[in-house]
């Protein structure tokens, strides 16, 4: 049965007038609320003080576990455990897997806590339960719930006017935050976007500048009073670099169309659900790069590589970043793990300026293993791309740092 | 009815000027670099995060609370209101976990006991409190109000 144009229209009335019901919306307080939260004047309050409570409610939960028991744990117990019953002290199987110790008057010296053995079994363990752990755990719950709030869709309305000034729209939002607790969700997630040049950009900018759940987990246990001066050169470094990006590379940047829903009281089954295999996949992807990593840079300080090339690269990095020559070994080792190196970095002595950008530079220098992989499976010549950015960047943004300290007289 | 709305309205007004000022005064006492405490009951975080970025939620929290009070009534003018409440709650429920989070380890050094003994425990939450937490009581009064506006909305119908 064929319908005309005009038939079709009076089935559509029928239709609607047995199951539609007409008549004035009262707004009620969740809808006025849920405008509120989308328009710039009173949304970007309500942004900041999520914001605020995601990172305060991050901070103590993190901090609860980290320093509240496990630097205990791995510290008074499980290190000088593994320093005695592991044989082989002083030797490479020792150093890799328990501590590499240090030599002081020619004597073979061990570490005193986890963040300075840099052994698989004590570093890498550290790292991966004792600081990752609790801080991906609360972070996937915080995003969790405001996903299923349903405050996240608002978020990315309230960003899209940003966001499109560096190629991308709102819901960029979305990779950019998965990226803060792993960037190999957040490389995968880059698919919602609609063209190549979104994807490229979005790829190329949280490779660079947005540290994971393991570095900011590692950057709040050793530097916390520093925090905020890092995370806001990394954020204007996304976007001054975005916007060069948008106007560089070639595509389209298309708006988006959003239905957003209305605010719901989130199901703790779906949150349960949700959190479990985030943290699931994040230990599957990561953990075993965690200790790989640790492993890794145990061999290569034993084989004298890092040495060697840190001594090489030194004057790059105390003439044009204005760090020490010391950090050139953990950035160096950052490309492993830069939550290790961030560890490192905070046993050299240096200014608080100094130390700033050192760990911007861990931040931007380059992606983690892991996410190399995952970039590189989105496309070889996207991750070239990605990489000669990068590189541009980590020298121009690295010297304009160290240019903006001495302007200041801090460097 | 008109006098019970324009007593909320009056009642937020009085907080909201509170509110306003004490996120003017966290923002100065961390601009000024360090910590200010009264009486015993009151301390201002002098730190960037809780000093800084909580005392401009508090001040966004008075400014939701006195542009909210013209028009009370008004849905979209009380959602407003409610707003103010609500990042008041953010900042003060914020506080209170690291309370919690704070008052249960012994942050000993090495091998003392993992918790804290009962004393340390309960002192961790006595005063003096942060603006937010003091605020926090009267805040909640709005949950009054949302009753009381839910329960006119359930005897008149949501929609025509």
């Amino acid at each position: 049965m064929k319908l005309s144009t005009g038939e079709r229209w009076d089935l559509i009335d029928k239709i609607s007038k047995e199951t539609v019901t007409f008549g004035a919306y009262k707004h009620t307080l969740k809808d006025a609320i849920g405008e509120l939260t989308v328009k710039p004047m009173t949304g970007i309050p309500v942004a900041i003080a999520i914001m605020y409570g995601f990172w305060s409610v991050f901070g103590s939960f993190a901090g609860f576990f980290t320093d509240g028991f496990f630097v205990r744990l791995f510290d008074a117990y499980w290190l000088p455990w593994l320093q005695e019953v592991f044989p082989g002290q002083g030797g490479w199987i020792y150093a890799i897997m328990v501590d590499a110790g240090g030599i002081e008057s020619g004597e073979f010296v061990l570490s005193s806590n986890c963040l300075e053995s840099f052994g698989v079994l004590t570093s890498g363990l550290f790292v991966a339960i004792g600081v990752v752990l609790p801080a991906i755990i609360i972070f996937y719950l915080m995003l969790a719930l405001l996903e299923d709030i349903g405050y996240m869709p608002r978020l990315a309305v309230l960003l899209d006017t940003v966001l499109h000034r560096v190629g991308l729209h709102g819901y960029a939002i979305v990779p950019t935050i998965l990226s803060l607790g792993c960037n190999v969700p957040g490389v995968t997630a880059t698919r919602i976007l609609e063209t190549k040049k979104q994807r490229f950009i979005m790829m190329t900018l949280l490779a660079i500048f947005i540290p994971c759940g393991a570095q900011i987990g590692i950057m709040q246990d050793v530097v916390p009073d520093l925090m905020g001066w890092i995370l806001l050169y990394l954020i204007i470094g996304y976007f001054v670099f975005g916007y060069i990006l948008n106007k560089i590379v070639p595509g389209k940047a298309p708006e988006f169309l959003i239905d957003v829903p209305p605010y719901r009281r989130p199901l703790l089954s779906n949150i349960g659900k949700k959190v479990g295999g985030r943290v699931k996949g994040f230990f599957v992807v990561a953990i075993p790069f965690v200790l790989l990593g640790c492993a890794i840079v145990g061999v290569l300080y034993q084989l004298g590589v890092i040495r060697f090339l840190g001594d090489a690269l030194a004057p790059v990095f105390v003439g044009w970043f204005g760090v020490p020559k010391e950090t050139a070994g953990p950035l160096i080792a950052a490309f492993l793990r830069k939550d290790l190196a961030v560890a490192q970095l905070s046993a050299i002595t240096m200014t608080p300026y100094q130390m700033i950008t050192a760990v911007v530079l861990v931040s931007i220098y380059f992606p983690c293993v892991a996410t190399f992989a995952m970039m590189l499976k989105e496309g070889w010549k996207e991750l070239l791309g990605a990489l000669a950015v990068l590189s541009v960047v980590v020298f121009t943004y690295g010297g304009l740092i160290h240019l903006i300290g001495i302007l200041l007289g801090v460097a | 009815m008109a006098g019970q709305s324009s007593g909320g309205a009056i009642y937020f007004a009085i907080l909201g000027i509170v509110t306003a000022a004490f996120g003017l005064a966290d923002l100065l006492v961390t601009a000024s670099g360090s910590e200010f405490a009264y009486g015993g009951i009151l301390e201002i975080p002098g730190d960037i995060f809780r000093g800084g970025w909580g005392g401009i939620i508090m001040l966004f929290a008075g400014l939701f609370y006195l542009s909210g009070i013209r028009n009370f009534d008004d849905i979209h003018q009380f959602a407003k209101v409610a707003m103010g409440s609500i990042l008041i709650w953010v900042v003060a429920g914020c506080d209170i976990f690291a309370m919690i989070t704070e008052s249960i380890p012994s942050w000993e050094e090495e091998t003392g006991p993992w918790f804290n003994t009962f004393p340390d425990f309960i002192a961790t939450y006595a005063p003096p409190y942060a603006p937010a937490v003091l605020l926090l009581p009267f805040s909640l009064v709005v949950i009054y109000y949302i009753r009381k506006r839910a329960s006119g909305e359930e005897g008149s119908g949501n929609s025509a």
